[in-house]
């Protein structure tokens, strides 16, 4: 689903990525950990060009990024991202956060659009905050609104980048659970966190990055049970 | 002070008051035009100052560098007697104004709008093209309806700044406010009754925007 060749990133002369390759297939879950710097928000970045690359190869179902002929926005409609900082629209009402893109992008008429819309926001257990604005909301419920946004283009491929880390510790249990029934219903998942205990339960994998290497990756049981690098265990060690 | 009072010529007020308010509205008008003209071109330049390429911008750059780095006046010396002429003979010194005063808003507005711009958080930016949203998209649908509300109120004092500037035309003979004020003391060889009057009601035309724009922010703030 997601095919990763010898991917290299560099912002000018600083090389974040160095060689990175790796495959995540249909309804895989993989979890993205390491210390900071280490360059996991800049890969997660590549997998829709929200970063340019550098060097080497991205397939998303068989279409190459760095193919001139991809159109980027549809590639973007396929793969759903969600950020840290929510990045929610403050202009715009809780549905119309969900539905402005389901109408300007895949052109769904305005009804259509609003039904899913409020589909997601039932699933995401918000549905009676359609309409307010994102400011009256709390940061998990942001990033439930920001979740739902997202899973409004019907992506095969979602993203985060650590969706709890800018919540206060009490917040973080509803977004992860909306994201382990995500996982559950079948989604293809990356996601970089700092949640072991999310990693250990939801993950099919788990990917260690250190200085722009993938160092280790395997199954949640054999990293945190049985790390094999030194480094693994060095980040490990301070994390657990 | 009694003696003051007493000795106001309120006959050369009352005789030149429709004069005045002609003035006021052709300065209103002036005014208006030159900050209208003023958006378009501004965010036209706002945008060229923007391109990516570095040799693209340049001629953005100067534009406002001249337009900002010179005084009004001579701009509007320049625009009446130099650039003016080769459109139109005679050269109507309203259009002259006009003329001056969009060609000097737009370079104020230019760096109002990409401030505006620049002042969203690229994560709203991000967030929309992650979601497939092309450049022009992004802007009318997200950049553009945040920055504007901030761009409401220096454009705002860009306005009132205008209204005030546009006495400059005066000089030229464009029948604004000062204009008339100037016929006045001409005529009566009086100072304080014309140009106070003057000054009275470019403070009254100042304070009614200022109001105004005060409602229109807080109609946006809590939309
Ligand atoms: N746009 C950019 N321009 C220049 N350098 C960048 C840019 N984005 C990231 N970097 C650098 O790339 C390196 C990797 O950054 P990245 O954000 O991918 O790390 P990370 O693993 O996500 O870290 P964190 O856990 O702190 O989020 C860092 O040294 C960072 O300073
Ligand atoms: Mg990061």
């Amino acid at each position: 689903m997601i095919s990763v060749q010898n991917l290299k990133k560099s912002f000018g002369e600083l090389e974040v990525l160095k060689d990175i390759s790796v495959e995540v297939n249909p309804q895989e879950v993989v979890v993205v950990i390491g210390p900071s710097g280490s360059g996991k928000s800049t890969f997660l970045r590549c997998l829709n060009l929200m970063e340019s690359i550098t060097d080497g190869q991205v397939l998303i179902e068989g279409k190459d990024l760095t193919d001139k002929q991809t159109n980027i926005n549809e590639i973007r409609t396929e793969v759903g991202m969600v950020f840290q900082q929510f990045n929610l629209f403050p202009h715009k009402t809780v549905l119309d956060n969900i539905t402005l893109a389901m109408t300007v992008v895949r052109k769904w008429n305005k009804r259509e659009a609003e039904e899913k819309a409020l589909k997601l926001l039932e699933k995401v257990g918000l549905k009676e905050k359609a309409q307010v604005y994102p400011d009256s909301l709390s940061g998990g419920q942001k990033q439930r609104v920001a979740i739902a946004r997202a899973l409004g283009m019907e992506p095969k491929i979602m993203l985060f980048d650590e969706p709890t880390s800018a919540l206060d510790p009490e917040m973080v249990g509803e977004v992860l659970e909306v994201m382990k029934q995500l996982a559950k219903e079948g989604m293809t998942m990356v996601v970089v966190t700092h949640e072991m205990g999310f990693a250990r339960e939801v993950g099919d994998r788990v990917i260690f990055m250190d200085e722009g290497y993938i160092v280790e990756e395997n199954e949640p049981e054999e990293i945190f049970g049985n790390p094999q690098n030194e480094r693994t265990k060095a980040f490990l060690s301070k994390v657990l | 002070m009694m003696n003051i009072w007493e000795n106001i010529r309120w006959d050369i007020i009352v005789d030149y008051l429709p004069f005045f308010l002609k003035g006021a509205l052709v300065t209103i008008g002036m005014s208006l035009a030159g900050v209208l003209f003023g958006l378009a071109l501004g965010l036209l330049i706002g945008i060229g100052k923007m391109s990516p390429i570095a040799i693209a911008r340049l001629p953005f750059i100067w534009y406002v560098n001249f337009f900002r780095g010179t005084p009004l006046f001579v701009q509007i010396l320049l625009i009446h007697f130099g650039l003016m002429p080769i459109f139109m003979t005679p050269v109507n010194p309203i259009a002259s104004g006009v003329v001056a005063l969009s060609l000097n808003s737009a370079a104020y507005i230019a760096e109002i709008f990409r401030a505006g711009i620049k002042s969203i958080d690229k994560g709203q930016a991000e967030a929309a093209h992650s979601l497939g949203m092309n450049k022009l998209q992004v802007m009318w649908y997200v950049v553009l309806p945040q920055a504007f509300k901030r761009m409401v109120p220096p454009l705002g004092n860009e306005f009132i700044v205008l209204l005030k500037d546009s006495s400059l035309a005066a000089v030229i003979a464009a029948p604004e406010l000062l204009y008339w004020g100037r016929a006045a003391q001409g005529e009566y060889y009086r100072v304080w009754e014309p140009y106070l009057t003057v000054a009275l009601i470019y403070l009254i035309l100042t304070l009614t925007l200022t109001y105004l724009l005060n409602y229109l922010e807080r109609r946006l703030d809590t939309e």
